[in-house]
C-alpha cells in the first residue's frame, strides 16, 4: 500500500515533536451496492474509499489525524501538524517493524469483486419475488446488496506492521404491507465476513419471505398495551438488548473515565446467575468478525461475564493504558476517519437449558417479543429503549394475538438481574453499531429468554 | 493536479462514453477537540475529500465515487459509472440538470471562524468542563466535553454547462454531565452551533446541561394513562426531523408515505404552518442552490394546516408536472441524490411555555426524547418512543418523570395540536437543520407504572 520506508518517516515524522506511540493506519475500500425497489433496479452505485489516519499517545493524551492524499510529503506535514498539538518532550525513536502473522478467520471462497454484477442482481429479484408474491397485503418491497472489500495496514512506533483483508456482504429486504389505509414494515437483513458463497449458504426467498411475514403480520396486529410486564425476548436479534443496555457499558471507552454503571464492579455479580455473555470477534465468517482488531491486535474471544460475574471489559489501547489494563483485542473503527477505541465484535449471551415451548408455557401474561428492531441507551445510567418490531401477547402460557408499536424501556443493570429463564436456542444477528469510532458491523445474539418484569410502551395506555 | 482541471478532464473524456454526465465533489477541513479533567483527550484534524460521477447514457443513470483525487482514478470512474448504469431498470426520466437563472447571493463561509486559534478553541473546550464542574457539587464527571468545527467546499459542474461552487464554515460545540445524588444518576446535556467563538458562550452550555441533569435528579416513573402533553421547542424538533422522509416526494410516489395526494388537503390543525428555508441566516443548513445544482427557495411546505407541497428533486418534480422544489440531497459523494429539508421549522405561534402549562393545568411537559431512530415507523406515523420530564400540576411543574414512554400518530398528532409556543429553536443539525417551538397537544399515551 506504501512503502515500508514512507511508513517508517511518518512514524518518525509524527514522534519528532514529542509522544510515547504513534501509529499509522492505512485504508484502501472498494464498497458497491444495488438497490431495487418494486424489483426494478433504481440505484446501482460503487466505488473507492481511500485515505490514511495518523494517531500519537502521550500518556492519556490522543492526537488524531486523517487525511486522503498519502504523498509522503503531505503525510510527513500531517504528522508533523499532529505532532505539533502535544505539549511534551521528544523521545528517541529506532524503528524495527515487524510483520504480524495473521490466522484467517473469514475464509473467502468466491471472492466479491470477481463475481458478476448479474449475479448480484440475480439474488435481489428471487428475494424481491418472493417477498412481493407472499400475500397480497405485501404493496412495497425494497430490496439492497451490499459489498465492502476493506484492506488496511496498521504499523506502528512499537514495531508493528499488519496488513489485512475484510470482505464483507449484506442482502437486506424491507417489506411494507397495507390494509385498510395502514402501512406496517418488516425488515431482515442478514450478511457476513464472507464471499458471494454466502448466497450459497443462506436462501435469499426465505429473507423476502421473512420480511414480509413481519409486515403482514404486524399490519393486522392490534396496538400493545402499556405496563410492567413479563417479556420474553427472541433468540439472534433479541441480543441487541444486551448489546446496547450492558455490552455498551463494559467498553472501556466508559469504564476508564468511571462514566459506565460497570465501572469498579470486576468480579462482583452482576447479573442473573443464568447468564454468562461473550465477546468473540473470532467466530468463522461472522458479520463482525475481524482478525486483527484496528489498532493491529489480534482478535479474540472475551468472556465478558461467567455465571453472573463480570470477568472482563472490552478494552483498546489508549484506554488500556488509562485502566493499568491490557488490550483485548477491542479496538475498532469504521475508516481512516475515526481514532479507533473499544468496540464490540460479534457479542451475544451464551445458550441455556430452557426450551422455547417451554419459556412460552410458564409465562403467565406478559409480551413475547419476537424481533426487536434498533433502540438506544445512556451508558452513564444504563437507561435504555427499544422497538419491538412484531411482538405478541402471552396469557397462560399460550400466544394469544400479534401486537404493534411496543417499545422496552428499562435499565440494562437490573434487566440483567431479572432474567430468568435462558433457553437453548442461540443464534446471531447481524446489526450496524454506531459510536464514537463510527458505524461498525456487529453481531447481536442470545438465546430465547425471559426477563421477569420490564416496562413495556404501547398505546393502550388507558385499558 | 489541479481540483478544477481534474474535474474538467473527467467531463472531456466522460462526455465520450455518456451522453451527460456531472462531477460532484465535496472537499474540506474540520477539527475535532474533547477535553476531559483539564487535558486534551484527543484532538483529530482533518483534510479529506472525495469526487463522484454521476453519468446518464439512454435514460440510465451510473454513479462512481473516489477519494483518490488524481488523474489516475479518471479510468475507473467513468468505466465504473458506465458499467453501474448499465444495470438500472428504472428509467424515468432522470437527467442532468442544466442550470437555473438567478441562483441567490448567498455567504455561508464566516471569516471569524475560519481564523480561531488552537488556543482559543482549547480555551473554551476547557472553560465549558470547568463551569460544568463547579455549577453544581453533584455533577461528578463529564461525559463528552467537545468542540468540533469544519468547512467544506462543494462544486458540482456538469456537461451541461453547470459550474457551481460554493463553501460553508460552521462550529459546533456539546457538553454531557453526569450528576449524582446518593445512588442516583442522571444526565443532561447542552449544545450550540456557531459560527464565530465569540458569539457562544461556555458557561450558557454547561448551563444548559447541568440544569438538565441536576433537575431530573429524583425522577421516577408515573402512572400509565393518556395525559395532556407539552412538547419541548428542541423535542418537537427532533420528532418533526425523525418524520420529515414523510415530505419526501419520491417516498409518495414510492408508496411510502401517507402524505401520497394529500396536496391541498388538511394535514394538521389550523395554527400550524412549517416552513423550508434555505436562506435562513446562520442556518445548518443554508445554500443556494442544492446538490443537483437546482437553485433553492423558501417555502411553506404546510400552510395553516394545508399541506401546500412536498419536497421534489427535478426528476421527482417532473414525474408530477411541478418544478424542483431545490431539495435534491447528497450525505455524501457516495450516496445517490436524494431528498432532504434545508431548515426545516414550525413557525412561532403566540403563547410563552409558562400560559401553554397554565392552560394545560395537568399534564406532562416532555423535554426529551430517545430512541428517534427506532421507536417510530415513518411510514406507518405510529410512534412509541423513550422520554423524560416533568408532571404538570395545576399549571406548575410538580416532579421530574423519567423510564416512561410516549406513544401516537404523528399524523393524529399534527391534528390534535392546541397551541404552539413563541419559543423557536433549533435542535442538533442532522442531514436538515430542524426548529420548533413548544407545542401544546391535546393527549397522547403515556405509559410508566
Amino acid at each position: 500500500m506504501l512503502k515500508r520506508s514512507v511508513i517508517e518517516n511518518v512514524l518518525y515524522a509524527a514522534l519528532s515533536m514529542g509522544g510515547d506511540f504513534a501509529e499509522i493506519f492505512i485504508e484502501d475500500k472498494r464498497t458497491g451496492s444495488i438497490r431495487l425497489v418494486g424489483g426494478l433496479i433504481e440505484n446501482n452505485l460503487s466505488g473507492r474509499d481511500y485515505g490514511v489516519g495518523i494517531r500519537i499517545l502521550d500518556k492519556f493524551n490522543c492526537i488524531y489525524a486523517y487525511t486522503s492524499d498519502s504523498s509522503e510529503e503531505n503525510l510527513i506535514k500531517v504528522a508533523k501538524e499532529a505532532g505539533a498539538a502535544l505539549d511534551s518532550f521528544k523521545t528517541d525513536l529506532v524503528l524495527n517493524l515487524v510483520r504480524r502473522d495473521l490466522v484467517e478467520n473469514s475464509p473467502i471462497i468466491k471472492g466479491l469483486s470477481k463475481t458478476p454484477k448479474s449475479a448480484k442482481v440475480d439474488i435481489l429479484k428471487r428475494a424481491y419475488n418472493a417477498a412481493k408474491d407472499y400475500n397480497q397485503v405485501v404493496s412495497q418491497v425494497t430490496t439492497s446488496y451490499l459489498e465492502e472489500e476493506q484492506h488496511i495496514l496498521i504499523a506502528n512506533s512499537d514495531g508493528l506492521l499488519a496488513e489485512d483483508n475484510r470482505i464483507r456482504t449484506r442482502i437486506a429486504v424491507s417489506s411494507v404491507a397495507s390494509f385498510n389505509g395502514e402501512m406496517q414494515q418488516g425488515h431482515y437483513a442478514p450478511g457476513a465476513s464472507m464471499g458471494f458463497e454466502f448466497y450459497d449458504n443462506v436462501k435469499v426467498e426465505d429473507i423476502g419471505i421473512e420480511a414480509s411475514r413481519i409486515a403482514k403480520t404486524m399490519v393486522h396486529a392490534d396496538y400493545c398495551p402499556s405496563g410492567n410486564m413479563q417479556v420474553i425476548i427472541d433468540n439472534e436479534f433479541g441480543g441487541v438488548l444486551f448489546h446496547e443496555a450492558c455490552g455498551h457499558g463494559l467498553e472501556a471507552a466508559f469504564v476508564s473515565k468511571g462514566t459506565s454503571a460497570f465501572a469498579g464492579k470486576m468480579g462482583q455479580v452482576v447479573a442473573s446467575p443464568l447468564v454468562t455473555a461473550i465477546d468473540d470477534g473470532t467466530i468463522k465468517n461472522g458479520w463482525g468478525t475481524t482478525n486483527i482488531d484496528d489498532e493491529g491486535s489480534l482478535t479474540q474471544r472475551n468472556v465478558l461475564i461467567e455465571n453472573g460475574i463480570l470477568k472482563s471489559y472490552l478494552i483498546d489501547k489508549l484506554n488500556g493504558r488509562r485502566m493499568g489494563m491490557d488490550s483485548t483485542g477491542s479496538s475498532r473503527r469504521q475508516s481512516y476517519r475515526f481514532s479507533p477505541t473499544s468496540r464490540m465484535n460479534n457479542t451475544f449471551i451464551d445458550g441455556g437449558k430452557s426450551k422455547l415451548e417451554d419459556i412460552i408455557a410458564n409465562t403467565e401474561s406478559g409480551l413475547y417479543a419476537k424481533k426487536l428492531g434498533g433502540g438506544s441507551v445512556n451508558p452513564a445510567t444504563g437507561d435504555f429503549n427499544f422497538a419491538v418490531m412484531e411482538g405478541y401477547i402471552v396469557e397462560n402460557g399460550r400466544i394469544i394475538k400479534p401486537v404493534r408499536g411496543a417499545t422496552l424501556i428499562g435499565n440494562g443493570t437490573k434487566v440483567l438481574e431479572l432474567i430468568d429463564m435462558v433457553g437453548d436456542n442461540l443464534n446471531l444477528g447481524q446489526g450496524m453499531c454506531g459510536s464514537s469510532s463510527g458505524s461498525i458491523p456487529a453481531n447481536v445474539g442470545q438465546p430465547t429468554i425471559r426477563v421477569k418484569s420490564i416496562t413495556v410502551g404501547g398505546r393502550k395506555g388507558d385499558e | 493536479m489541479d481540483l478544477t482541471l481534474l474535474i474538467n478532464e473527467i467531463l472531456i473524456r466522460g462526455k465520450k462514453k455518456f451522453d451527460d454526465l456531472e462531477v460532484f465533489v465535496l472537499r474540506g477541513k474540520s477539527i475535532d477537540l474533547k477535553v476531559f479533567q483539564g487535558q486534551v483527550d484527543k484532538y483529530s484534524i482533518a483534510e479529506t475529500g472525495g469526487l463522484s460521477l454521476r453519468g446518464i447514457k439512454n435514460g440510465k443513470m451510473g454513479y462512481s465515487y473516489t477519494e483518490k483525487l488524481d488523474e489516475s482514478s479518471i479510468d475507473m470512474l467513468i468505466d465504473e459509472a458506465l458499467e453501474n448504469s448499465k444495470y438500472i431498470d428504472i428509467v424515468d426520466g432522470d437527467e442532468i440538470y442544466s442550470s437555473s437563472r438567478d441562483y441567490r447571493e448567498l455567504d455561508n463561509f464566516y471569516e471569524a471562524l475560519s481564523l480561531s486559534t488552537m488556543e482559543e478553541r482549547l480555551a473554551f473546550t476547557k472553560r465549558m468542563e470547568e463551569e460544568a464542574m463547579s455549577l453544581d457539587g453533584r455533577i461528578k464527571s463529564i461525559q463528552a466535553c467537545s468542540y468540533q468545527e469544519f468547512q467544506q467546499e462543494r462544486y458540482i459542474f456538469n456537461t451541461k454547462g453547470l459550474r457551481l461552487k460554493d463553501r460553508v464554515n460552521g462550529g459546533f460545540a456539546y457538553i454531557s454531565v453526569v450528576a449524582r445524588e446518593g445512588g442516583d444518576i442522571k444526565t443532561g446535556m447542552g449544545f450550540r452551533t456557531f459560527s464565530g467563538l465569540t458569539e457562544v458562550s461556555p458557561l450558557e452550555i454547561a448551563k444548559e446541561a447541568v440544569e438538565e441533569a441536576i433537575s431530573m435528579l429524583g425522577a421516577g416513573s408515573i402512572k400509565a394513562g393518556n395525559y395532556s402533553i407539552l412538547i419541548k421547542n428542541t423535542s418537537f424538533a427532533d420528532l418533526l426531523n425523525a418524520f420529515s422522509s414523510i415530505f419526501s416526494g419520491d417516498n409518495a410516489q414510492k408508496g411510502l408515505s401517507l402524505l401520497k395526494d394529500k396536496v391541498g388537503s388538511k394535514v394538521g390543525a389550523e395554527i400550524i404552518s412549517i416552513v423550508d428555508d434555505p436562506f435562513m441566516v446562520k442556518g445548518y443548513a443554508s445554500r443556494a442552490f442544492d446538490d443537483e445544482g437546482c437553485k433553492t427557495f423558501m417555502k411553506k411546505i404546510v400552510d395553516k394546516g394545508v399541506l401546500t407541497t412536498l419536497l421534489h428533486t427535478w426528476k421527482t418534480a417532473r414525474k408530477e408536472g411541478l418544478v424542483s422544489t431545490g431539495n435534491g440531497y447528497r450525505s455524501s459523494y457516495k450516496s445517490a441524490l436524494g431528498i432532504s429539508p434545508s431548515n426545516f421549522y414550525v413557525e412561532n405561534g403566540s403563547e410563552s411555555l409558562k400560559d401553554m402549562m397554565t392552560e394545560m393545568g395537568e399534564g406532562i411537559y416532555i423535554t426529551n426524547l430517545q430512541g428517534l431512530h427506532s421507536g417510530l415507523n415513518p411510514v406507518s406515523g405510529d410512534f412509541s418512543l423513550s422520554c423524560q420530564g416533568y408532571e404538570i400540576e395545576r399549571g406548575k411543574i410538580k416532579k421530574p418523570i423519567n423510564q416512561i414512554t410516549v406513544a401516537g400518530n404523528f399524523f393524529q398528532l399534527l391534528n390534535d395540536i392546541l397551541r404552539i409556543g413563541n419559543d423557536l429553536s433549533f435542535s442538533m443539525p442532522d442531514s436538515g437543520y430542524f426548529g420548533s417551538p413548544s407545542i401544546l397537544i391535546k393527549r397522547l399515551s403515556i405509559s410508566g407504572e
